[in-house]
């Protein structure tokens, strides 16, 4: 037995077989991360690297991955190196090759022109197959010998050329067409995503220690596809929206800052079209929001744990706020058309739009706050009502300063969903779908006072407004066209600037998290 | 303790022996005059016929016992008999928990605690808790100190009071540091009484608990398993403090350490399983030559 030989506790020697394994994994990682840019169009896949195409070379590396890897495991299985493996890969590892071959044994045959009878019957067949070479044999076959199959025939499939950048598949009954340029990079982070768990395996020496290493790099590659889809997302709206975000901006002689895209209408009269309506439009329909919704939140919280009996009551008004929150922002919309405009002077107005993202964001808010004040120890409680404070004064002085950190986290991610919403704006609130300057909500200078009730008004507030998100919507329904010049530039520079509102709105609502934090802790 | 006081538990004895003569080897062990201990001063609180209950379950069963006033009470007794319950009665704590449920009278000064009209507030500043795991606020050291005094407006701080003249800083300062004074603690934090008081030491942290339930000026002291939770330089510390408080205050403290107990405590009151207080006495008595076999047992290790 092989494994019993492995007793050594420190083990400072590198053998060459640790030294492929590891090479192996690195060649996945680079062959995945290469895959994922590929997706991404950020190479192209018949670009000539070293002499070849690039999607030949992918191939090329596939083949000797998937070699290797077998070859890792019929070394460990006859015993030219000493291994840790265990009698069997398990029933996790022998499923998920099942599928694997199955998948792939039916689209192979399906190419290959078999019937869907003929499909079945080769993916039933490489299907039960891979279960028996991972299930029966000792580990180090079987986490090796599928894999590295896998990844040969796909490697096959490149070098060849059978798959390619010309490749295209017509899919029957989805109106829809494969090409190349998607498939092949798919292909590659499959299959080196499945190298790399297995070479993984063969250097930590299989067994617990080996699948502890196989996990790892399964994970890490998984994480480094969420990351890279969340970069490249983001990447690639500021690439096009930066023209348009940047144009006609200039730092002046006296440090006079010029940027006309933010503080433009887009008028016939302006030279550049910019956004600054909507932008403030969204600025101050966040502010309105958390205005109305933080305080009767952390009210309804700050009863609903404290005051009231934990019973069915609370229970109720649990389900209801959840039940609130994931109710769809068009049905908020709804209600704000048919309840709050016809009280705020019949039409679309910047107060209506405030009221229904306050509303919106309300559950959420009550949820957080309940369960940062929920969260805050007893003890606190107990210390202060020792002392003979009274229940309010501890709730003000101690409960709620130690959960303003939650509370904060409940705000921020609300914010992040409001600032974005089309629905209930288009609803409520309203606004020109390119609306000069002059259309901008002047809020602050708009307060008025008079000698009948009730006494304050404020008209800006009773106008029609738009916002970021409502005027790119109405933009591209409007077919993009408009007085504007250059109407692509103008929606991407629009996207973006609405991107980097909720991001400065999340590093506001971070800060302040991150500020009482340290207060209470430091 | 007085002469006198030891003749009068003697006697007590002797009565209570001649119960359980007369009625045999099944008596219950629970006799009333192995508590009726009075002390070597004044009863500062005085508790009579307590019981607890916890929905159905009876957590402490037909308690007596005077608590003179000036010294350190000990409660003693294995986990469940009680003590903590026992304690929580005496500043009202227990009316925080739902289920429980009171009966019978505490009265501090003559005056009965659970009576209707009782202020919480006002008897909470008169019976100050500190309570088993040192439990400061996350905020200053300086505003742990002064949160008493600044909710019940004897400091007022803040914008308003600054306003009116009516704000005194010095004040202030003079009380949180007479408080950590007499908490000993003042030497090791007044550098840094801006610091959060979660910084602390877990001993420090304790001992500013003290310092904070000082600052209300209590006249006594609850003290839940204060030294539980500390390494035993920590425990030593706080240990010099309660019998330097005994000058000024009366405290009450409950343990699970015996030593503890015998070190630190004028009087001692043994709890056992079951929610009944069975022998209050003079600490060395309990000691040396308890009443009671279940309480010989208990300190012996026999049982508990």
């Amino acid at each position: 037995m092989s494994r019993v030989t492995q007793t050594a506790l420190v083990r400072d020697d590198r053998t060459l077989y640790e030294a492929a394994a590891g090479l192996a994994v690195g060649l996945s990682g680079v062959a995945f991360v290469t895959g994922l840019a590929a997706l991404l169009n950020i190479v192209a896949i018949d670009d000539p690297v070293a002499g070849l195409e690039l999607s030949v070379l992918f191939g090329v590396v596939l083949l000797g991955l998937g070699a290797t890897t077998v070859g890792f495991g019929v070394a460990s299985r006859f015993d030219y190196v000493e291994t840790g493996a265990q009698p069997s890969a398990g029933i996790v590892a022998a499923a998920a090759f099942t599928a694997i071959w199955l998948a792939v044994g039916a689209a192979v045959s399906g190419a290959a022109g078999l019937g869907t009878v003929g499909q079945l019957g080769v993916g039933v067949f490489l299907g039960a197959a891979a279960f028996a070479t991972t299930a029966f044999p000792r580990e180090d076959i079987g986490s090796t010998m599928p894999a590295g199959a896998v990844a040969v025939l796909c490697g096959l499939a490149l070098v060849t050329g059978v798959v390619g950048p010309g490749w295209e598949q017509a899919l029957a009954g989805y109106n829809a067409t494969l090409f190349g340029d998607t498939v092949v990079p798919a292909v590659v982070l499959f299959a080196s995503l499945v190298t790399g768990w297995s070479a993984a395996k063969a250097y930590g020496g299989f067994g617990a220690r080996g699948r502890n290493v196989g996990a790892y790099v399964l994970t890490y590659l998984v994480v480094g596809s969420i990351l890279a889809v969340l970069v490249g997302l983001v990447a690639f709206v500021t690439v096009r929206g930066l023209p348009g975000l940047f144009n006609g901006f200039s730092v002046g002689g006296a440090g006079l800052l010029s940027w006309p895209f933010l503080t433009n209408g887009a008028g016939l009269l302006a030279d550049i079209a910019g956004v600054f309506p909507a932008l403030l439009g969204t600025v101050w329909l966040v502010i309105g929001a958390v205005l109305f919704a933080v305080p009767t939140g952390v009210g309804a919280a700050v009863f609903l744990s404290e005051y009231a009996e934990q019973g069915r009551f609370t229970g109720a008004v649990e389900v209801a706020t959840n039940g609130l929150w994931s109710t769809p922002s068009i049905v908020f919309g709804l209600f704000g058309a048919a309840f709050l405009i016809p009280r705020f002077g019949n039409q679309k107005s910047l107060i209506a739009g405030m009221l229904t993202l306050g509303f919106m964001l309300l559950p959420l808010v009550l949820i957080t706050s309940r369960e940062a004040i929920l969260a805050v120890p007893d003890e606190y409680r107990d210390a202060s009502a020792a002392l003979g404070v009274s229940k309010w004064q501890t709730i003000r002085s101690v409960v709620l300063p130690a959960a303003i950190p939650g509370v904060t986290t409940g705000v921020i991610l609300g914010v992040g969903r409001i600032a974005g919403e089309t629905a209930p704006i288009l609803l409520t609130m309203g606004g020109g779908v390119l609306p000069a300057k002059s259309a901008a909500p002047n809020v602050l200078g708009g307060f008025q006072l008079s000698a009948s009730p009730p006494f304050v008004s404020n008209p800006a507030l009773l106008e029609a407004t738009s916002a970021l998100p409502y005027q790119l919507y109405a933009l591209i329904t409007a077919g993009l066209s408009g007085n504007i010049q250059n109407p692509q530039e103008y929606a991407w520079g629009l996207a973006l600037t609405l991107l980097l509102v909720v991001l400065v709105f999340y590093a506001i609502g971070i800060g302040t998290r991150y500020y009482f934090r340290r207060k209470l802790h430091q | 303790m007085s002469q006198t006081d030891t003749a009068e538990t003697r006697t007590n004895r002797t009565e209570s022996q001649s119960v359980s003569t007369t009625t045999g080897e099944t008596v219950e062990e629970t006799q009333a005059e192995w508590t009726t201990y009075e002390g070597g001063g004044e009863t500062k609180l005085a508790v009579d016929d307590l019981d607890v209950h916890y929905g159905s379950d009876h957590a402490l069963k037909g308690v007596s016992m005077d608590i003179p006033e000036e010294s350190v009470t000990a409660l003693i007794g294995p986990s469940g008999c009680g003590k903590s319950t026992f304690l929580r009665c005496l500043n009202r704590m227990n009316d925080r928990i739902r289920a429980a449920s009171v009966d019978g009278t505490v009265t501090l000064d003559g005056e009965n605690i659970y009576q209707d009209g009782v202020d919480l507030v006002e008897l909470r500043k008169r019976v100050g808790m500190v309570f088993q795991s040192p439990n400061p606020f996350p905020k200053s050291i300086r505003e742990n100190v002064s949160y008493g005094p600044r909710k019940h407006g004897d400091i007022e701080t803040g914008l308003l009071a600054r306003l009116t003249g009516r704000a005194d800083p010095g004040r202030e300062e003079a009380l949180v540091e007479q408080s950590l004074e007499r908490a000993a603690l003042w030497e090791e934090v007044r550098d840094r009484l801006d610091d959060n008081a979660l910084g602390l030491s877990g001993g420090q942290q304790q001992r500013l608990c003290i310092a904070r339930c000082l600052a209300v000026d209590p006249d006594v002291i609850l003290m839940d398993e204060p030294a539980s939770a500390l390494d035993p330089i920590a425990t030593s510390k706080i240990e010099d403090l309660i019998e330097d408080l005994a000058e000024d205050y009366t405290v009450v403290v409950v343990t699970h350490s015996m030593q503890q107990a015998a070190r630190v405590s004028d009087q001692t009151a043994v709890f056992l399983t079951g929610g009944e207080l069975v022998e209050y006495d003079d600490t060395e008595k309990i000691f040396e030559n308890p009443e009671s076999q279940r309480v010989e047992d208990y300190i012996s290790g026999k049982f508990g």
